[in-house]
Parts: C-alpha cells; structure tokens; sequence
C-alpha cells in the first residue's frame, strides 16, 4: 500500500482541483461547491462517522461543515494548509466539540467490543491509524512509537477521547497517559518533521 | 496556560489537534487561538502533521438528505460573508483575501457575475501559469504589507544545481529581483516597500530557471518558467 508516484501525483492534481473548487466556492459560485461536495463528502462523512459513531448526528455534523465552508471558503487561503486537511479539520472540529458538549467526559466508553464487531469495515482505531500512515508513508513514525503510546494516539484520534476518558478505557493513571500521549506527539513530531513531511514541503 | 514559554504552544496545539482536551481547556484554546499568531501557527502545523491519519478510512456515501439540507442552510444569492466565523478569521494580513485573486485567473467568468467581490482591504495578487496556462504560483500581497506570499499550487521540479527567482517586470527598464524561491510550499519575500507602492506599477511576475543561488549578473540568464499578471482586488 506504499505510495507510488502515480498515487502521488494523483494526490497533487487532486488537491490542485479542491484548491480551485475552494476558490471558486469563495466567489459563491453553487457549481464548484456542488463538485466539491461531490469530491469529498464521502471522505469526510466517515471522518465523522467515526468519531460520532451515530449517524443522524454525523449528518448534522457535515451538513454544518458545509454551509461553514460555503461561508468561509474564502479563509481558505489564510490557512495555508492543503485543501483536504483544511476540510477535515472544519469537520473534526465540530465533532470534537460535539462531543465535548454532551459532555461524555462523564460517559464510560464501554462500547469498544461493539465498536469492534459492527463490521469488517470498521476495523479498530489502530489499524485505521496503521492503514492510513501506510496510505501516506508514515508508517515507519507510526511504528516507531511504544505500543501503548500508539494505541493512545490512536484511540484519540479516532474516537476523540480526553486525557481522563483515555486514562479510564485503558485503565491506566490519568498521568501516565498523559505522558504516553505527551511523548507519543513528541516522537511523531519529530520524526514526520524529519521525514520532510510537513507543511512547508508538501503540497 | 503560559503560550509565552516555549515548546507549551506547541503541546497544546498537538493534544488540541489530536482532541485529548476537555471540554473547557478546548474551549480556552479556541478562543486564545483567535489572539495567540503562534498557537494559531502551531495548531495548523499539527493540523497538516495529524489529520492525514483520517485518509485512511474508507469512504461512506452520505445519504442524499444531507446535500438537500445543506442547499437550503446557504444563501445561494449572496456571496460568502466577509467576516469569517472560522477560529482561522483574525490570522493577519491573509484574511480572506488572496483567495480572490487565484479564482480571478481561475475563473475569470466566475468573477464577472459575482458583483459582490468588494472586499474590505485591497490585495495584489498574481497567478503565475506556466505555457500550458496552468496556475503553478500564487503570489499576493496586502496593499499596506511589505510580505510578497508565494504559494506553490502545482509541483515544481527542477534540477538540483537550479534555482527558481521570483522577478518583477517594469513597464519600462529592467526586470527587479524579488528574491529565490523554494521549489515547494510557501514562500514569503519581503518586499522593498509597500506593496501598492512596489507592485502597482509592475504589469506582471515572472520566474526564471537561474544557476544554484539566483542569477550571477542581477538579471534572469535562464528560461522563464512561468508568469502572470499583477492585478488589484478590492
């Protein structure tokens, strides 16, 4: 699953095209947004999805997302990041706070079996953060984190817990998964910035 | 939260971006986001190093519902506010602005039935096309500003002993030097003075392939890559 140059290239000529559907969504133009929506709202609908894991409230979650882009399209540029990853974050970020509001700090996330079982495309937040550093040739920084750094990250990311939900679905001291997640950002930090694979070099 | 100290900007935009925080920290984040040039520079780098993880997951169709809904949410009859409701709207001098620009040279049509593109702050942009008319560079500046943006939106590959230079062609006298540029990603020159001052008069950019380090002689010796007109949005 290692990138080839093709999937490369198909990468930049992708983000060149939602850079430009984004530009003319700033203009208000319906066509370019619908295209967008087209190219990416089944992409993002599983971001949500995963992080929400209910369905009328991922919709909810993307519809906003969307009627936010239409209105911001044209901040775009000011964020300087890649057109995708700009996307997602308008969309994670409503679900993260989602989440945060109905305050399932207080909710034990007892469901992990069932998360496990609803399908095989539903695999485990690990393999889905293995899957996607394969995806993108990070895999050797996923790898080189400690297994319970990685799972932490992984449970974080894609579930979007706290600190103390962590601590309790790993049954583990709040602080020592706080220095788990600490020095896992750290190393990934490190090692993604050493790999050249950051901002300022990749398109 | 002390942002000031280093490294603890960084922190937090990482347990930010990954979404460790609770509820209230996350809240204190976003709003300090909107102040804090560095946290919100922090939060996109991490944005850019973390969020390439969720293209890993398989894609599910929304149900068609979604779209409808969203089609009724927008108000198809005006243009985009002006003020950005995103954490991203007080980032500086960029603020909804450049963008414009690279949708003029884009769709030019676009543009000429968008009478609503009057703007608060008057920006220059040019987009760069190499022969085959394709946008490679954006480059935009805020009137007032001294900061030329260049933004790489297509690859640029170009030998290893080579050096793109960023030109700036004079109505009348020779092309000035506005500096080198990296092959990728973002680059920021600084310009002579201002830019109404320094770029209204200039008709057009233009980048030449130069030896290792920028042209020896002070004028382009190598072949012009790509160009495009500098133009005024308001």
């Amino acid at each position: 699953m290692t990138a080839t140059p093709e999937d490369v290239s198909r990468q930049i000529e992708r983000g060149a095209r939602l850079m430009e559907l984004l530009a003319r969504t700033a203009l208000a133009d319906q066509r370019a947004f619908a295209e967008l929506y087209r190219l990416t709202a089944s992409h993002l609908y599983a971001v949500a999805l995963r992080i929400l894991r209910e369905s009328a409230l991922a919709e909810e979650v993307l519809q906003e997302s969307f009627v936010s882009i239409w209105n911001n399209a044209g901040t775009y540029l000011s964020a300087r990041s890649q057109p995708l990853t700009w996307l997602t974050s308008i969309v994670r970020n409503r679900c993260l706070d989602h989440l945060r509001r109905r305050a399932l700090d207080t909710v034990t996330i007892d469901d992990e079996e069932q998360g496990m079982a609803i399908a095989d495309d539903n695999p485990s937040p690990l393999d889905m953060l293995l899957a996607s550093a394969d995806a993108r040739a990070l895999r050797r920084c996923v790898e080189a984190l400690d297994a319970d750094q990685r799972q932490a990250v992984a449970l974080a990311f894609y579930r979007g817990l706290t600190h103390s939900q962590l601590a309790r679905h790993l049954k583990q001291p709040l602080g020592t998964v706080k220095s788990w997640v600490r020095r896992a950002l750290e190393r990934l930090k490190s090692c993604l910035d050493g790999a050249g694979i950051n901002r300022s070099s990749e398109r | 939260m002390k942002l000031n100290a280093p490294g603890i900007a960084d922190a937090v935009a990482a347990e930010y971006v990954l979404g460790t925080l609770s509820a209230l920290t996350r809240a204190r984040v976003q709003r300090l986001v909107r102040v804090n040039p560095g946290l919100a520079g922090a939060v996109l780098a991490w944005e850019e190093r973390l969020l390439p993880f969720a293209e890993g997951l398989t894609p599910i169709a929304p149900p068609a519902r979604v779209w409808a809904r969203i089609l009724q949410g927008i108000d198809a009859d005006r243009a985009p506010a002006e003020a950005p409701s995103s954490i991203w709207g007080n980032l500086g001098l960029w603020r909804g602005l450049a963008l414009t620009g690279f949708a003029t040279a884009l769709a030019l049509a676009v543009v000429l039935f968008a009478p609503t593109a009057e703007r608060p702050e008057q920006t220059l942009v040019a987009v760069l096309a190499g022969q085959d008319a394709k946008p490679v560079l954006i480059a935009s500046a805020d009137r007032t500003g001294r900061t030329l943006l260049v933004k790489a939106v297509a690859p640029v590959e170009i030998a290893a002993d080579r050096t793109l230079e960023l030109w700036a062609l004079q109505a009348a006298g020779n092309p000035r030097s506005l500096g080198v540029l990296p092959p990728s990603g973002v680059a920021r020159m600084t310009l002579p003075g201002p830019a109404g001052a320094t770029l209204s008069s200039i008709p057009a950019l233009a980048v030449s392939l130069e030896p290792r380090g920028g042209s020896p002689t002070g004028l382009p010796t190598g072949p012009v890559l790509f160009s495009g007109p500098v133009q005024q949005l308001y």
